[in-house]
C-alpha cells in the first residue's frame, strides 16, 4: 500500500517560519559557527606574560610560537583583541598604562596611561571604544580606539576587576572588590544597579546564552547575571579560585563553560545549556592555570599557566592536551582571533 | 634613574636620560637605523613651576611633597600631581613652550601618551578646578582630560574648568580646540564656549566675551 505525504497549504506557508523559530532557538549554537577558513591561515593566541612585560604570539591550528612582543610597559595583564584581529590592547597592570598592539607588525604602536593599576580592558561591541578598569582609582578609563584619546572616565565602586558588555551593548558589567557588580548604562555612562555577588568576583564575560558570566575567586563559583532581571540567575561552586572562563563545545554536548580553577590545577566544564548550572568534567591541566580562551568553533581551549610559563591547548572533543607551547613568565591572560 | 613602580611612564623610556641617549645612538648605530628619539625620558623635567600666590603643591609619585612660594623654578616631571589651594594660583612653563596657569582649587596630573607614529602628547588630567592653557612658537600637541571630556590643541589659548560632578567648559580664546566626549566632538573656535557633560555630546560652540573668563589669569602670568 502506498502512503502519501501531503501538506496542507496553511502548513506549508508556516514551515518557513516554524524554521525560523527552530533557527531562533538555536541561537546559542550560531555564536559558535564561523566562515570556513584556509587551514594554518587563522587563529592567532596571545598570552600576556606579566612578569616578562611581553606579548607571546602563537598559531592556534599548528600549535607553534612565533614570536614575542614588547609591550613597552610593565606587568601586561589583560587584553583585548579587535573583531578584526588588527589591534591587541594589553593592560599593564604595574604602570597604569595601556598598550596598543599592532598584530600585523607585531609591533607596540602605542602607550596610553588609564590609572593606577589599570587591570582589565574590554572593547565595546562596535569596537570604537576600550574600557579600562583601574583597580586603585575605582575608575574605568574610555579610550578612543582610533585616536588613543581618553574621552571619558566612569567613577565605580571599590577595586574594578572585570568588565564585559551585553550582548545589545547597552549595558557594560564591572565587577569589584567590594564583592559587587556594577551595571552601567553605557548611553549615559552612570552606575544604574550594583548586583551583589560572592567574596573577590573577578572575570567577567558575555555568554554564547546572553547572560554575563563572573567568577568569585573568593568563595570558589561561578556565577551568571541576567541581562533582562540584571539580578544572578544561578551559580555554582567549582573549587578554590576559580579565574577565567571560555565557551566551547564536546562534540554534540554544549556550549560548556570552561572555567580555570588554579587551586585545583584542572579546567572544570559546565553546562551552560540549561538555566540550571550543572558540572559536566574536571580535566587535569598544568600548574596555575588562569587565562583561557576557545578558538572560533568551539573545538579548542588555549590554558595559559601562571607557575610552569605555558600554554596548553586542549582538544575539547577528547578533554585530551594536544600541545603544550612555552611563552613568557606568568600568562596570566590568553585571547585568540576569532 | 627615577622611575619608580607607580610612575606613569612607558618602561620603553625609563632609562635615565643619560643611559637613554646612550642605549639609542648604540642601537641606531648596530642595527643601522636611525628612529626618531623620545621627546623625553624619565628623569628629565618636562615642565617648571615659575610662580604660585598662596598654596602650590607638587605630590610626586614616590609620595614627596614640594611648595613653590612666590616667583622660582620647580621642576615637574612625568606622573607628578600638581593642586592650589583656595584663593591660590600658580603658573607653570612646559619644555616645548607651553604655558599653563592654575586658578583656586584646581588639580591635575601631568600624563603623556606615545605613539609610533606621533611620538609624545602631553595630557594634563585636570580632576578639579580651572586652567587657562596658551602654546607658543609654533604648534604643539596638548590633550586636556578631564572627567567627561578632552580637549586637544595644537596652537591655541583657551581655559577650561571642570565642575565637581565633571561638567566641563571650554572657552576659546583664540585658534581652534577639538572638544570631544565619549558621544562626539566639537571643534571650538575663538571667542566660542561649549559644555562637555557626562553621557552627551559637547554642545554647539556658542559666542562669548572671553575676557572675563581668562581675567583671573593675567595676574600670575605677570
Amino acid at each position: 500500500m502506498n502512503q502519501r505525504i501531503t501538506f496542507s497549504t496553511p502548513l506549508l506557508i508556516s514551515m518557513p517560519l516554524l524554521l525560523g523559530a527552530l533557527l531562533t532557538g538555536c541561537e546559542t549554537m550560531q555564536k559558535l559557527v564561523s566562515t570556513p577558513k584556509p587551514q594554518g591561515l587563522n587563529t592567532r593566541v596571545y598570552s600576556a606574560n606579566e612578569s616578562s612585560n611581553t606579548v607571546t604570539v602563537m598559531d592556534g591550528d599548528t600549535y607553534q610560537v612565533l614570536g614575542e612582543i614588547d609591550t613597552l610597559n610593565y606587568g601586561p595583564h589583560d587584553m583585548a583583541l579587535s573583531r578584526d584581529g588588527k589591534q591587541l590592547w594589553v593592560t599593564n597592570l604595574a604602570n597604569g598604562r595601556v598598550s596598543v598592539i599592532d598584530t600585523d607588525s607585531r609591533k607596540t604602536i602605542a602607550s596610553i596611561y588609564t590609572g593606577t593599576r589599570a587591570h582589565v580592558v574590554a572593547l565595546t561591541n562596535n569596537n570604537k571604544h576600550a574600557w579600562v578598569a583601574n583597580i586603585a582609582d575605582n575608575t574605568i578609563s574610555i579610550i578612543d580606539t582610533t585616536i588613543y584619546r581618553i574621552l571619558g572616565t566612569i567613577p565605580v565602586s571599590k577595586g574594578p576587576m572585570g568588565i564585559a558588555f551585553s550582548r545589545d551593548g547597552k549595558f557594560a558589567y564591572v565587577s569589584t572588590q567590594d564583592k559587587m557588580v556594577n551595571v552601567i548604562d553605557t548611553a549615559a555612562h552612570q552606575v544604574i544597579k550594583q548586583i551583589p555577588v560572592g567574596p573577590n568576583p573577578h572575570f567577567l564575560i558575555l555568554g554564547p546564552d546572553g547572560r554575563i558570566w563572573g567568577t568569585n575567586t573568593g568563595s570558589n563559583d561561578i556565577y551568571v547575571i541576567d541581562p533582562n532581571t540584571q539580578e544572578i540567575a544561578g551559580s555554582i561552586e567549582v573549587g578554590p579560585a576559580p579565574q577565567q572562563i571560555a565557551f566551547a563545545l564536546k562534540g554534540t554536548a554544549g556550549p560548556n563553560a570552561y572555567v580555570t580553577v588554579t587551586g585545583l590545577n584542572k579546567v572544570v566544564v559546565v553546562n551552560a545549556t540549561s538555566p540550571a548550572l550543572s558540572i559536566r568534567e574536571q580535566i587535569d591541566v598544568g600548574e596555575g592555570p588562569n587565562g583561557i580562551w576557545a578558538n572560533a568553533v568551539g573545538t579548542t581551549v588555549y590554558v595559559g599557566h601562571t607557575k610552569s610559563n605555558n600554554v596548553m591547548v586542549i582538544d575539547t572533543g577528547t578533554s585530551q592536551v594536544s600541545a603544550t607551547l612555552p611563552v613568557g613568565k606568568k600568562p596570566i591572560r590568553v585571547v585568540a582571533s576569532r | 634613574m627615577r622611575y619608580l613602580p607607580g610612575s606613569s611612564t612607558p618602561r620603553h623610556f625609563a632609562f635615565s636620560a643619560h643611559a637613554s641617549r646612550i642605549a639609542l645612538a648604540a642601537i641606531a648605530l648596530s642595527i643601522g637605523l636611525v628612529t626618531a628619539p623620545p621627546t623625553h625620558a624619565a628623569g628629565d623635567a618636562v615642565a617648571n613651576a615659575i610662580n604660585a600666590v598662596g598654596e602650590f603643591t607638587v605630590f610626586r609619585t614616590d609620595g614627596i611633597q614640594e611648595q613653590l612660594e612666590g616667583k622660582g623654578s620647580l621642576p615637574l616631571y612625568e606622573g607628578d600631581t600638581v593642586k592650589t589651594g583656595t584663593g591660590s594660583q600658580g603658573l607653570l612653563e612646559f619644555s616645548n613652550g607651553i604655558q599653563v596657569a592654575l586658578n583656586e582649587d584646581t588639580q591635575f596630573v601631568i600624563l603623556s601618551r606615545w605613539e609610533e607614529s606621533k611620538g609624545f602628547t602631553r595630557i594634563l588630567r585636570l580632576s578639579a578646578g580651572e586652567v587657562w592653557v596658551k602654546t607658543m612658537g609654533g604648534p604643539k600637541p596638548l590633550e586636556i582630560e578631564t572627567p567627561v571630556a578632552t580637549a586637544a590643541v595644537k596652537q591655541t589659548e583657551f581655559d577650561i574648568k571642570v565642575q565637581p560632578d565633571g561638567q566641563t567648559t571650554l572657552t576659546v580664546v583664540e585658534g581652534i580646540v577639538e572638544f570631544g566626549t565619549a558621544f562626539g566632538t566639537c571643534p571650538i573656535r575663538t571667542s566660542t564656549i561649549s559644555y562637555g557633560n557626562r553621557g552627551k555630546k559637547c554642545t554647539k560652540p556658542a559666542p562669548v566675551d572671553v575676557a572675563p573668563n581668562v581675567a583671573w589669569a593675567q595676574g600670575i602670568r605677570q
